[in-house]
């Protein structure tokens, strides 16, 4: 019968008789004899730490950055980003993420400034337009903010694999279908990227200008967008039935043979980050935050 | 139950990735490589949620954002805390597939004539009661600089020509409620957006559209009502737009592929399959 074939050539791949290389310290999951590349598990003092962890981290801080008003939340986030950045050694990839803010961070310095409403404290003039105190408080911490922000972003992104992120969350119980969506979706945004990128070729190639004015430039969308669009959507019929063929929507759950190392300790800093930032949120916002 | 679980078949869990794909790399196409002040980040959102009902639209603009952020390849500057808007725009749209708002309706004839003049006065009405909103035109509260209220009419009589003109050349009345739909959408998304902006990035994003905020904030409008003037501005405007491309789109797939959708048959109606 072709089905138990193929039911023992792959439990032969998977669970062969000697285990694939089990490198030293890999103790508990050699036992089950999964390759090396399947069982790869980030090191790294940050990194080891299990990735929704590192979410709960991301997401805390940017509630925390955002939420608490004043100088202690953006700051406290920074200093706490920046720490986490040099005890996982990403600080230096960081630069690219702190260039990326600049433009919304000149355009709150000067917008917040120069034009910060009601305000009367003076500091300078440049032609028509006033620099105030309380203008510049403002933009300095909404500056805070975005960087603490964009750091706790950057930290998140280039310490955790998307892959590790999702094989968590399904073995954490939420199911294949958001796993699918999260990795699909991220794993198309490439591929689209460079159809685009051929798309827009292919219509300069034939005459089309997208360079010089708004309106040529405008003129350009519809010859993007359309073959873009209609592209994409094409594959989707294909897709449906390639997923179908391969059960799915069957009503079990799918065995997931990555898991990643979690402890209680783990749990709870996790629970201890999460409430902690919601409860200075909601403290800060009642005006019961005891910092400035 | 039965009502979430039908907007996430199978082919719906396929359409939601291609979507997020969409907004993102034609948002970030429109807004950093073409350079328009426009965003055009929310097609695939409305697209699920005409498609597929209110939950499954809100999950894919609310996962756009997500992912825009914090993917480690694309990696957006500031769109993040904006998911909240993109989940109600796709919760909007899926009520506008319930009420089979993109349904195709041909018409000739004075009907016609007559929707294409509705289209435009709708586009004119929605207008003024945003320019006499006295946030904007009491100078003891604040006060649009004058030449943001004439762009502002001269931008709204486009808009109508335009809609009555799209009505009226496809011989379709659905132009209208597209045009009705966008602007909805377009107004309340400017609400949603307006305190994120002012409380997480002092009522700036770092585009184009910053220009309007400063202007207003020299007219004397505060932080937060700058950020409202400017998405009363843009929203309205860019979803319409956006509305208008999903209907085309819409229009330009086979009535077979989009039969399938758990909203299908309502976007279709009689249309022969």
């Amino acid at each position: 019968m072709p089905a138990s074939r193929w039911a023992n050539a792959s439990s032969g791949t998977v669970r062969s008789e000697k285990p694939a290389d089990p490198s030293p310290g890999d103790s508990g999951r050699a036992a089950r004899g999964l390759p090396a590349y399947v069982l790869r598990v980030p090191t790294g003092t940050y990194r080891a730490l299990n990735p929704l962890t590192k979410f709960v981290i991301a997401l805390s801080s940017a509630l925390v950055a955002f939420g608490v008003r004043g100088w202690t939340g953006p700051l406290s986030v920074l200093v706490v980003t920046a720490a986490i950045a040099l005890i996982a050694g990403v600080s230096r990839s960081l630069r690219r993420f702190v260039l990326a803010t600049i433009p919304i961070v000149a355009s709150i310095l000067l917008v917040n400034a120069f034009l910060y409403p009601g305000a009367t404290d003076v500091l300078f003039r440049v032609g028509p337009l006033a620099a105030t105190g309380t203008g510049g408080t403002v933009a300095l911490q909404a500056t805070l903010r975005v960087l603490a922000f964009a750091l706790s972003v950057a930290v998140f992104s280039l310490t955790t694999a998307t892959d590790d992120f999702l094989a968590d969350l399904e073995c954490r119980g939420t199911g294949r279908r958001l796993t699918f969506v999260v990795g699909s979706a991220i794993r198309t945004i490439p591929a689209m990227g460079s159809r685009a990128v051929e798309i827009v070729e292919a219509q300069r190639a034939r005459g089309l200008d997208t360079e010089g004015s708004i309106r040529r430039r405008l003129r350009g969308i519809v010859p993007l967008a359309g073959p873009m669009v209609f592209g994409s959507l094409a594959e989707v019929e294909e897709r449906t039935v390639a997923l179908e063929a391969r059960a799915f929507s069957a009503p079990v759950r799918r065995t997931v043979m990555r898991t990643l190392p979690d402890g209680s300790g783990q749990r709870a800093m996790r629970w201890l980050v999460g409430l902690g930032s919601i409860a200075a949120v909601v403290a800060s916002i009642a005006g019961r935050f005891p910092l400035p | 139950m039965a009502w979430l679980s039908r907007q996430f078949s199978t082919r719906v869990i396929v359409l939601i990735p291609i979507a997020i794909a969409i907004n993102i790399v034609l948002g970030y196409t429109v807004q950093t490589i073409l350079k328009l002040p426009i965003y055009l980040d929310s097609i695939g959102t409305i697209l699920v949620g005409v498609l597929a009902g209110p939950i499954a639209g809100a999950l894919t603009g609310i996962l756009s954002n997500l992912i825009w952020q914090y993917a480690p390849v694309i990696g957006g500057g500031t769109i993040g805390p904006f998911a909240i808007t993109a989940g109600v725009i796709g919760f909007l749209a899926g009520i506008w597939g319930q009420l089979a708002v993109y349904r195709s309706r041909p018409a000739s004839g004075t009907q016609l004539i007559l929707a294409a003049i509705a289209a435009a006065v709708i586009v004119v009405v929605v207008v003024i009661p945003i320019l006499n909103n006295p946030a904007y035109t009491d100078p003891n509260i604040g006060g649009y600089p004058s030449w943001v209220y004439t762009a502002a009419i001269v931008i709204a009589a486009i808009v109508a020509v335009i809609v009555a003109g799209f009505i009226y050349i496809r011989r379709d009345l659905a132009g209208l409620w597209v045009a009705v739909a966008g602007v909805v959408t377009g107004i309340v998304a400017a609400f949603v957006s307006a305190p994120i902006s002012a409380i997480a990035f002092g009522g700036v994003t770092g585009s184009g559209t910053d220009l309007l905020v400063a202007a207003l904030r020299q007219g004397g409008s505060d932080v937060m009502s700058a950020s409202l003037g400017q998405g009363l501005f843009s929203d309205p405007i860019d979803k319409t737009i956006t509305s208008f491309v999903v209907f085309i789109v819409l229009g330009g797939l086979s009535g077979r592929l989009l039969a399938r959708f758990p909203l299908g048959e309502r976007l279709l109606g009689n249309r022969a399959v």
